[in-house]
């Protein structure tokens, strides 16, 4: 086996193979030259209508890439949403701008620690975990608010945070891009990054190299609160006002753009700049739709679709369907033998 | 570490041969038996102390409510058990079964609206099952993105509008008939516990969705086909969730697309606070029975006692973690 990959990286083309192998971005490039055809064909100003594209980019993105760090870990966050609603009603609650926006961003990295705590020392599952959080921390917005949306006392500060600073770029798409920038060094430039991959990849390897697993998981949670606070103050910004049932679509689209990137749910593969190309995949399909005047309801039917053939099409669900298939066809070959009916499964 | 024996892996409880300390005891029971008792101390609770409860409109209000969301948690507990989570499209099942009922025998009669929405069933069922039992793929994400496409095809298909059974109508009689002080639904419900309890306890089906529940590997190793198994626990979980469809529609005589939101986490809390593991293997379907009548009853209790709906959350979410810690910890100890 390791003869064969020496011999094939002496080519050029083997060595391109396995440099592509080796990428887990190869759906979310597909998918983007899919909606880029798509686009060029049916609605070209999509290409000459950058903010609007970066706007969606951020919308969609930003949660993603909190999420992406914690799934790279094999964790899950499902409170994201509610703790973008919760961060955004916690900072409009307090009457001055910065010390909100600093509640906040103590409300995000409070509820990682608690999800941490839940999963580290209590040893729960961090689905279930965080499924609790999603009820209690919607919860929790709805009694701070008394279920009604919270109006910023500083609205001039949110206009201003709603118009463009250079060219094209709001606040929020540059905030995406240094999150982005912040998340893709920690990532896979320093050694804190090449834990988290260990520690997706292969837990108790990572226990008996001395990694402290605890520790990164306890990271990961809080960089997946922080960003979705990061997230929640964005918004109540933008609307001037925190809506207590912010961001629930936020949940479905941060886990597509994440999967879409190749991102693998177990843990250890897949990288930031994927989760970023899956998310500019999803903003562009969702402008072109909308630009096309596409119902709402029929680019939920898109996007759904798309997030069913990304995960069935990972490829080690392609490699276990065919296991399977190829199983199933020897099973009924030798049975139809057993009986003399060697013919018709040839036929097949 | 102990490896687990076959009884115990299985879900069955076998006598330990460890010593337990009193305190590992009690932590154990609570995650085993807890469920009950805390269940009656609640309904004994708010039958002294709280105002309303004890009343006969109270309790009936109490089985309408819990019917449609019971029988969604007593479908989806087969998938729970086999280990995959949950199925997040009941939501758009629950609420495609009840449009059809109501919007489809406006036009057609009752018989074509029930095979309509049968047929929906399966489709949801197969789709599901086949992507996680045949390509191994989250159970999560799958059955998210099945809820997206089948709600933006229920709500493109309905144009979002509100669809009102005929006044007087065959579904509104259903929907308010009771067998003496019972309301149908809840008969519906205790019906379907009792078929789905046979299932998952008595056949072979159900002993293989146990099985596999908790160890998936051993279980394919012993000849099971695990893929139809997975397809088979999400078909139940779809014609459960289509059953509560129609008890829905028929109690309000109305339907709209997005009248299940948040069926799915509640009926995942009424599994996980009977005691069933989320781990998969251990549970059943009666334990999700006596989650349905906690959760219902707590609910009712906040709502009598003037809780808003933001603090019934908290509850709710509190209450989950609380559960599944216990069940943790219970693990923690029988494996030292």
């Amino acid at each position: 086996m390791s003869n064969v990959r020496t011999t094939e990286r002496t080519t050029a083309v083997g060595r391109a193979r396995t440099v592509l192998a080796r990428r887990t971005e190869g759906r979310a490039v597909a998918l983007l030259v899919v909606v880029a055809i798509v686009a060029a064909v049916f609605e070209p100003v999509v290409f000459s209508s950058f903010p609007v594209v970066l706007g969606r980019l951020a919308l969609i993105g930003l949660v993603a890439l909190g999420l992406t760090a914690l799934i790279l870990l094999g964790e899950l966050d499902l409170s994201v949403a509610s703790t973008l609603a919760l961060s955004g009603v916690v900072m409009a609650s307090v009457p001055n701008l910065g010390l909100g926006i600093i509640a906040a961003l103590i409300t995000g990295i409070v509820v990682g620690l608690i999800n941490a705590f839940f999963v580290v020392v209590v040893g729960i599952n961090s689905f279930i975990a965080t499924l609790g959080m999603l009820f209690a921390l919607r919860g929790a917005a709805f009694v701070i608010s008394a279920e009604k949306p919270v109006p910023l006392e500083n609205i001039d500060a949110g206009i201003a945070f709603g118009s463009s600073l250079l060219g094209p770029l709001t606040p929020r798409v540059l905030l995406f891009f240094v999150i982005f920038a912040v998340l893709q060094i920690l990532l896979s430039r320093t050694r804190i990054g090449r834990e988290f991959y260990a520690v997706g990849g292969n837990r108790q390897a990572a226990i008996d190299v001395g990694i402290p697993v605890r520790r990164r998981l306890v990271l990961g949670f809080v960089i997946s609160g922080v960003v979705a606070a990061t997230a929640g103050i964005i918004n109540t910004l933008e609307l001037t006002a925190a809506d207590p049932t912010a961001g629930s679509t936020v949940l479905l689209a941060s886990f597509a753009a994440a999967i879409i990137g190749g991102v693998v749910l177990t843990g250890g593969r897949g990288t930031i700049v994927g989760t970023l190309l899956g998310a500019l995949a999803l903003s562009i399909l969702q402008v072109v739709l909308t630009l096309s005047g596409v119902q709402v309801d029929i680019q939920d039917i898109f996007i759904g679709s798309i997030l069913l053939v990304a995960i069935i099409s990972d490829p080690s669900s392609l490699r276990t369907a065919w296991v399977r298939l190829r199983a199933a066809i020897t099973r009924s070959r030798t049975r139809d033998t057993a009986r003399g009916l060697t013919g018709n499964a040839a036929d097949q | 570490m102990a490896k687990p024996t076959f009884t115990e892996s299985i879900g069955v409880v076998a006598p330990t041969s460890t010593e337990l300390s009193t305190g590992a005891r009690v932590i154990k029971f609570v995650a085993d038996r807890g469920i009950i008792a805390f269940t009656v101390i609640l309904i004994v609770y708010a039958a002294i102390f709280v105002n309303g409860f004890a009343s006969l409109p109270n309790i009936s209000d109490v089985f309408y409510r819990a019917a449609p969301i019971g029988i969604v948690a007593l479908g989806m507990t087969f998938v729970v058990i086999s280990a995959n989570y949950l199925d997040l499209s009941v939501v758009a099942q629950v609420a495609t079964s009840a449009v059809i009922f109501i919007g489809v025998s406006n036009q057609a009669g009752l018989a074509p609206a029930i095979l309509l929405a049968l047929l929906v069933a399966v489709i949801y069922g197969v789709v599901n099952g086949v992507a996680v039992g045949f390509f191994h793929a989250n159970a999560v994400i799958v059955t998210l993105a099945t809820t997206f496409v089948g709600l933006g095809v229920l709500r493109w298909l309905s144009g979002g509008s509100i669809f009102f059974g005929p006044n007087g109508g065959v579904i509104q009689s259903l929907g308010q008939a009771k067998v003496g002080p019972i309301p149908l639904s809840a008969i519906v419900l205790i019906v379907m516990a009792v078929i789905l309890g046979f299932v998952l306890q008595k056949t072979t089906f159900g002993f293989s969705i146990r099985s596999y529940g908790s160890n998936k590997a051993a279980t394919r190793l012993a000849g099971v086909r695990t893929g139809q198994l997975v397809v088979g626990a999400f078909l139940i979980t779809s014609i459960s969730a289509m059953v509560a469809g129609f008890v829905l529609a028929a109690f309000s005589n109305t339907a709209v697309s997005s009248m299940a939101e948040g069926y799915d986490f509640q009926a995942l809390a009424a599994i996980i606070i009977g005691g069933t593991s989320v781990f998969g293997g251990k549970g059943s379907v009666y334990r999700t029975l006596l989650g349905v009548v906690f959760v219902s009853v707590l609910t009712n209790i906040l709502v009598l006692v003037g809780l808003t709906f933001g603090a019934q959350q908290v509850a709710i979410g509190v209450l989950i973690v609380v559960a599944v810690s216990i069940d943790a910890i219970a693990r923690k100890l029988v494996k030292n």
